[in-house]
């Protein structure tokens, strides 16, 4: 979607995006031509059809699409009492793609507490690869 | 005044710009692929998923680097077929680890990640209104995935696809036309009849579509020692493609199915059958290369 100033036929840029409240995403888009402002207000079900693609609204992304599995991860066991990750372990982990990653790392640390560590840092996460024939 | 097409951009937000990246992930993480095949049918329950990990495993045996994405969000169950219900996700040199199964697959799916006592279920803020959303959000999980994973060399790429006509058509259009299709059906003519819509609205896409596999041709019965009638069969309904092979079916099979094992290296009929689709296969993928400069 793309929004043009009719009286100066020139592109609206966008402005300000302010963080979704109950599902509403409010864009703010102006004219750098004349100065005209004016303002997109989304509704829960356009948020959700256009974060369904997976990106992002806003420049920053203030409508940033979650975990699509929050649900299900609500009724899991989650983490496990106890396990500590390391900067270096937390950091790999950056690779899992983020709507996947809350489940691996709930399957990990149930790798890790099977094991006996009591912390996930890089060697933990090779030796898990290995273990798992990867 | 300036049409859409007249300006660059969205002005903000950069949706397009952000659904091409995603495109383009996609296409580098898969660059190592040598042959993209949708294992579909548009009926559900006629053993895609079965036949799919059975396929990838006699392509496999044939020497063949093989992998299974299993798009079925809502049903996974190649983690289960493949004995890989509880391994995780960890993170690898060039993205996600491939997790492989003890013939040497890779399997890629939820199941591995989700408990079969949960339904897979989506955030959102919507709530209530899942059928204005849910497929474009599926669509996006499995790209993330495609995207995600270090698919490394392959020879095959196995993508197990959930049941509908509609949806065969929908991963057609979303996996492209590097992908071709091999359909599965039942002897049955109610079978066939929801197969030969997904022929027809295959028709409409640039994809290739290899043929069909008459899957649960009869079954094995090992107080006859004989294959034995399952399904009516009348052949009614051509479907109009080349059928690739016929598969019985085997309670053995099914039992090791469910304890997640494939006991493969045996003279039982459906394993020589399944080894004789996956030759046909290769023979058949191999004289016509699919165009991979789409």
């Amino acid at each position: 979607m793309k929004f043009l100033c009719v009286p100066c036929d020139k592109p609206m840029q966008l402005l300000q995006a302010t963080p979704p409240d109950r599902g509403s995403v409010s864009l703010v888009y102006s004219c750098d031509a004349c100065g005209y402002e004016f303002a997109m207000l989304t509704n829960p079900h356009e948020t959700q059809v256009v974060t369904s693609l997976g990106v992002t609204l806003g420049k920053d992304g203030v409508a940033e699409s979650k975990c699509p599995f929050t649900g299900v991860l609500a009724e899991m066991e989650t983490a496990e009492d106890g396990i500590r990750w390391t900067a270096g372990a937390q950091e790999r982990m950056s690779s899992v793609p983020e709507f996947v990653r809350p489940m691996a790392r709930s399957g990990i640390e149930k790798y890790a507490k099977d094991q006996g560590y009591a912390e996930i840092d890089e060697k933990v996460l090779a030796e898990a690869r290995s273990h798992f024939g990867m | 005044m300036k049409s859409y097409y007249d300006i660059t951009g969205d002005g903000g937000s950069n949706i397009l710009e952000q659904v091409g990246a995603i495109q383009a992930a996609i296409a580098e993480k898969l660059a190592g692929v040598k042959y993209r095949i949708a294992i579909g049918s548009g009926k559900g329950g006629v053993g895609k998923s079965t036949l799919t990990r059975q396929l990838a495993t006699a392509l496999r045996q044939r020497g063949n680097a093989c992998a299974i994405l299993d798009a079925d969000l809502n049903g996974p169950s190649q983690a289960r077929l493949s004995g890989l219900q509880d391994v995780p996700l960890l993170p690898g040199a060039e993205g996600v680890a491939l997790p492989k199964d003890a013939n040497g697959v890779g399997v890629v799916s939820l199941g591995s990640l989700i408990p079969e006592t949960e339904a897979v279920s989506f955030d959102t803020v919507a709530q209530g209104d899942s059928y204005t959303w849910r497929a474009t959000r599926e669509f996006a999980a499995v790209g993330e995935l495609l995207a995600s994973i270090d698919w490394g060399q392959l020879d095959y790429l196995l993508i197990d696809l959930p049941p509908g006509v509609e949806r065969t058509l929908q991963f057609a259009e979303f996996l492209g036309s590097q992908t071709s299709f091999i359909l599965v059906t039942v002897p049955s003519d109610l079978a066939r009849g929801v197969v030969a819509r997904s022929v027809v609205a295959l028709r409409g896409a640039p994809n290739r579509i290899l043929g069909y596999v008459e899957n649960m041709k009869g079954y094995w019965c090992d107080a006859c020692n004989n294959v034995r009638p399952l399904f009516p069969e009348s052949n009614r309904i051509d479907l109009g493609i080349p059928k690739l092979g016929s598969v019985p079916f085997d309670p053995e099979l099914a039992a090791a199915c469910d304890r997640g094992e494939l006991a493969v290296g045996n003279d039982r009929p459906w394993w020589v059958a399944v080894k004789k689709l996956a030759e046909t296969v290769e023979e058949i993928i191999e004289s016509k290369p699919v165009d991979v400069a789409e």
